[in-house]
């Protein structure tokens, strides 16, 4: 060992040294994960056992494994539950997710300048694979040299895919040996949006923009009925966070610890 | 109880939610690659995530207030109580898996036994 060392390390000392970096990020990358392993193969276990659970309508576990492959989004993972156990039109599929899942529109911009050195193909994937959980470690543990750190956002990007994977299709497949009645199981998805919105509600400034979405969903509910009320909601939303927004920055001021 | 929807429309669900879910991760990338986005854009950004959600929760309980508000659902008790123990455990206990798997859970016994 110690001699192949010495052999490459005298005529190109630099490569050398950075094939021994080579495998750090990654080794980083795995421990880093760990604590992700352990959450996305519990919640992923659950949401996979709620999609397949057996009763008047019974799906395959591979789903579990698709679904999870192809969104690698938690919260979307439950909401899968209601969309297979009864019938959704797929523009209210496509206006859900967009609801649920908006806060992504904003992770990428503290990695526009980390992924932009990587191949169009990899960038594709990390901007595919990008989780909560993923984006969190991922702006936490910064590298200097952008090769390890693209390495790093790389390999935690897949194990994360990973393990979220294997948690959904293990739960799939419990679900589907599972002989109990799924009548009920929807109420996965609104008890999602409770827990949700009770964290968010933790935090105080969140709390008017909470009242209002509340209150617009109600009045567009009454006013345009189920079919339309997310559109016009919206556009109620839109209006009333543009109109307030001073009054809202200047109470975030006002709390920063909030 | 609903009839299985056949593989057409459970490929279409996957592949429309997971189009929108990446398009919204790419977002960023396609829009502000060359430059930093205005401070309206960052605001919205921080404040339309609880506003969406609120109304979501409305949109969900509305689905239900139609089939089950009437007197022989008991005016919705079972998505009442269900939804109190959801809020309940996660101000209490801060685990979103316990809280949604307790308030499922909780629902389903009560829609098959008890509030039918």
């Amino acid at each position: 060992m110690d001699r192949k060392h010495d052999r490459e390390e005298s005529p190109r000392p630099e490569a050398a040294l950075r094939a021994d970096c080579g495998s750090a990020p990654a080794r980083r990358a795995a421990a880093d994960s760990i604590p992700v392993l352990m959450g996305y193969l519990s919640m992923g276990f659950a949401a996979g056992v709620l999609l397949t659970a057996h009763g008047g309508v019974s799906h395959p576990w591979f789903w579990g494994a698709l679904t999870s492959a192809v969104c690698i989004s938690g919260a979307l993972q439950f909401v899968f539950v209601g969309w297979f156990a009864a019938p959704t039109p797929l523009a209210t599929v496509a206006l859900l997710t967009l609801f649920l899942n908006i806060r992504y529109s904003m992770y990428g911009l503290s990695l526009i300048e980390r992924f932009r050195r990587t191949s169009r193909l990899r960038r594709l994937y990390l901007i595919w694979a990008l989780t909560d959980e993923t984006y969190a470690l991922e702006t936490a543990h910064p590298a200097e040299d952008p090769r390890e750190d693209l390495r790093y956002c790389f390999t935690l990007s897949a194990l994360n895919h990973l393990y979220w994977i294997v948690g959904v299709t293990a739960g799939a497949l419990a679900g589907a040996a599972l002989p109990f009645s799924h009548r009920g199981i929807d109420f996965a998805m609104l008890a999602l949006f409770l827990v949700i919105l009770t964290d968010q509600c933790r935090e105080r400034a969140n709390r008017i923009p909470a009242l209002i979405g509340g209150t617009a969903a109600l009045i567009a509910f009454a006013v345009a009925g189920p079919r339309w009320m997310l559109i016009v909601a919206m556009a109620l939303i839109l209006g009333a966070l543009l109109l307030l927004r001073r009054r809202l920055e200047r109470r975030d001021e006002k709390e920063p610890g909030a | 109880m609903t009839e299985f929807r056949g593989v057409g429309y459970l490929l279409a669900v996957t592949a429309v939610a997971g189009g929108v879910t990446f398009l919204l991760r790419a977002f960023p990338f396609l829009f502000f690659g060359n430059g930093k986005p205005s401070p309206w854009v960052l605001y919205l950004g921080r404040r339309l995530s609880p506003a969406a959600i609120a109304m979501l929760t409305v949109y969900c309980l509305a689905a239900y207030a139609r089939e089950r508000i009437p007197a022989e659902h008991c005016w919705g008790a079972a998505e009442i109580l269900a939804s109190c123990a959801v809020v309940g455990m996660q101000v209490w206990k801060r685990n979103p898996l316990l809280s949604i798997l307790a308030g499922t859970a909780l629902y389903m016994v009560l829609v098959q036994s008890v509030i039918r």
